[in-house]
């Protein structure tokens, strides 16, 4: 079997998140060094707060401070800190139970070692320079041997707070196209429209997936399709399209490739676009190194009788 | 054994807006939840499991939102159960919950279906970067105008009945509080006026984004007896799906959605969807996709159904009411949209829907597609109890 393309495939977007009441006191109150719990229907202070109770489902909006020093109740050690991590240096990964609080929040220790940190040691905030509003106003967690700090009752009304944030995501795939997309695009790269066969159905898949969706069979046999086809149906497109360089209006069109059974996607050009119609004859045309051709282009031949595209609409 | 009957008793929804920049995730599915709860008038203790939707993850950036939801939906200590079946999945979400109490699994169910499309990027989320591949030419709504114009070829439609589906619906919002786009002004001069986006669809012909949550409270026979306000009972309930291409795919009239609807038909006794069905909720996020499924669910023959709505059929006030809320063309939260048709169904036949109401609504269908027209879910209910 030949070798199959392989690329980096990176998925990265900054989406907004509106933070609702209980949400926006807590990151608020980061920014002005406070940490805030929220208090149950039984009592209990949840650090970090939730907007609902999770024994009685009741809202729940009454918010306490509690102390920027707790009690490590469980911790596993980085070894190797990657991109994004609240630490370039190996840290421990902590739950920390603050004091006044009843659950723990899970952060960052910096400590010299993995043999320097154990369950039940204590720990207070290490708050970090610039503060925006963000979990990561805590720069992480650093021993401490002192008595608990006391908090000063705030209750969670700031000026100006945080109503919303932005959560980067970004994900690395390295993505391969499989063996019988290679084959389509290694002859793409020649010019040519190399499809599969099923052996079941005798469908023409371009391109080609490897198997038949519709007999779920394995496809192995290699068919040569068009250069030239035939417009099924298509639309004028009149907005520009984010990340694409194409002049408005121009055609996007679906193209029944002779000897395929299901028309692939195109633009068409070398034609007015208010002329373009179903049933148009096309053929490829391919510009600089590109491995996909650029647009179709009309052959000149009659138009395409109706009758014989009507299956592949 | 038979089958429980299974009745809707609850239904509520968020007012749809394009931006909820005052509440988080769980803020917004908690209203509709508690709405549905107060239509009810149940509390969180009295529902058994809760099953929820949405679109993919990528929409929000959030994995497996369910998981920190449920807190706000009160299911800590029960089953709380995700469906994920794309712009369909209201429905389908909807169709796993009736099938827990109709396999007498659980009593009281409370399913909910949300999306903040403000804060999701479904564009993006759909059209990743795929190395070697030719990136997509046009937007969504350019991944749809081609079958819309085969669709025009094939029935030998007029240029205008999208415009006059549109209008409608537009119109209909109008009625319904809940509805996103409330356009006092509208006329049928202004859409046909509208710039043409990917031809032949126009901006006026398209849906809106939406952040929106629908809930309904779906209960036994036992629960209907008690519920303080009429019931809307499940007479039919399917899902089909297909592969999104494949050689003799008919986008036009995809072979899921006709199979889909005869199942739901047979299990309702429905032999003449024309005559026997009043009110119809369906998914059409183009305004041309009106006529294409009245085709594809039967209720006119190919090549007919732009003549139903040509001849004001499906207007409010018409023999076959389509889209009674305005339809996803007025408000469109991705994965609550399917549940907004199902709780539309509902709050006909249970004579709830207020100003958009259809006199004497005694079985109405609800209707939902999603992916590549590749999943298709719908149910029927009535006024009145299936026959036993």
């Amino acid at each position: 079997m030949p070798d199959v393309l392989k690329a980096p495939l990176v998925v990265e977007f900054p989406f907004t998140r509106s933070l609702g009441p209980v949400q926006s006191a807590f990151l608020t109150g980061l920014r002005e060094r406070v940490v805030l719990g929220v208090r149950t229907t039984d009592g209990r202070t949840l650090v970090p707060p939730v907007e609902y109770d999770p024994v009685t489902a009741d809202e729940i909006r009454d918010l306490v401070e509690v102390a920027p020093t707790g009690t490590v109740t469980t911790w596993a050690w980085n070894h190797a800190p990657r991109r994004g991590q609240p630490l370039a240096t190996p840290f421990a990964w902590v739950l920390v139970r603050l004091d006044g609080a009843d659950t723990a929040l899970l952060h960052a220790l910096d400590a010299p070692g993995p043999d320097t940190v154990r369950t039940g040691m204590r720990v207070r905030v290490r708050w970090a320079a610039e503060r925006s509003g963000a979990i990561t106003d805590i720069a992480c967690f650093e021993p401490y041997d002192g008595a608990a700090a006391e908090p000063d009752g705030h209750r969670g009304d700031f000026a100006d707070p945080v109503t919303g944030i932005v959560a980067p995501a970004r994900l690395d795939y390295t993505y391969t196209p499989g063996r019988a997309q290679t084959a389509h695009l290694e002859a793409l790269a020649e010019r040519r429209i190399v499809g599969e066969r099923c052996p079941s159905c005798r469908k023409v898949y371009v391109p080609p997936r490897g198997a038949c969706p519709t007999c779920g069979v394995a496809t192995s046999e290699q068919v040569e399709v068009g250069p030239r086809g035939t417009v099924t149906t298509f639309c004028v497109v009149n907005i520009k399209a984010r990340g694409l360089d194409i002049e408005v209006p121009y055609v996007y069109a679906h193209i029944a490739l002779d000897g395929a059974d299901l028309a692939l996607h195109g633009r068409i050009g070398g034609i007015p676009y208010d002329q373009v119609r179903m049933g148009l004859r096309v053929e490829p045309v391919w510009t600089g190194g590109a491995r996909h051709p650029d647009h179709y282009r009309p052959t000149g031949e009659p138009d395409a009788d109706y009758d014989t595209y009507r299956e592949l609409l | 054994m038979s089958k429980e009957p299974v009745a809707v008793v609850g239904v509520g929804q968020t007012k749809h807006v394009a931006a909820r920049r005052d509440v988080s995730i769980a803020g917004l599915v908690r209203e509709a939840a508690r709405r549905a709860l107060d239509d009810a008038e149940l509390t969180w203790a009295d529902v058994d499991a809760v099953v929820i939707g949405k679109a993919p993850d990528f929409f929000e950036g959030v994995m497996m939102p369910e998981l920190y939801l449920a807190d706000a939906l009160g299911a800590v200590g029960k089953p709380l159960l995700r469906v994920h079946t794309a712009g369909s999945v209201g429905g389908s979400t909807a169709l796993v919950a009736a099938t827990q109490v109709a396999a007498r699994v659980h009593r009281t169910v409370l399913t909910v279906a949300f999306e903040k499309q403000s804060e999701s990027n479904a564009m993006w989320g759909l059209s990743l970067p795929i190395p070697f591949q030719q990136p997509l030419l046009a937007g969504a709504g350019g991944f749809f105008a081609p079958h819309v114009r085969a669709y025009m070829r094939r029935s030998g439609a007029p240029d205008g009945i999208g415009s006059l589906v549109a209008y409608k619906d537009r119109r209909n919002a109008l009625k319904n509080p809940y509805a996103h786009l409330h356009e006092h002004d509208i006329t049928l001069e202004k859409v046909q006026a509208s710039p043409m986006l990917w031809d032949p669809i126009r901006y006026s012909e398209t849906c809106p984004s939406s952040d929106g949550a629908c809930a309904m409270v779906l209960t036994d026979r036992a629960g209907a007896a008690r519920s303080p306000r009429p019931a809307a009972w499940v007479h039919g309930g399917a899902m089909r799906s297909e592969p999104t291409l494949f050689a003799g795919k008919d986008f036009v009239s995809p072979r899921a959605g006709r199979d889909c609807a005869a199942d739901v038909y047979r299990q309702a006794g429905v032999t003449d969807p024309r005559r026997d069905i009043d009110a119809v909720e369906m998914y059409v996020p183009f305004s041309w996709y009106e006529p294409m499924w009245l085709e594809n669910l039967g209720f006119a023959a190919e090549g007919e159904g732009w003549k139903l709505t040509e001849a004001g059929v499906t207007e409010l006030d018409g023999d076959l009411p389509v889209n009674m809320s305005g339809g996803v063309l007025s408000t469109n939260p991705i994965g609550a949209s399917g549940m907004i048709r199902f709780a539309e169904a509902a709050l006909q036949v249970r004579g709830q829907a207020g100003e958009h109401q259809v006199d004497g609504a005694r079985r109405a269908l609800g209707h939902a597609y999603g992916g590549g027209s590749q999943f298709f879910a719908m149910w029927l209910v009535g006024s009145a109890p299936p026959d036993a």
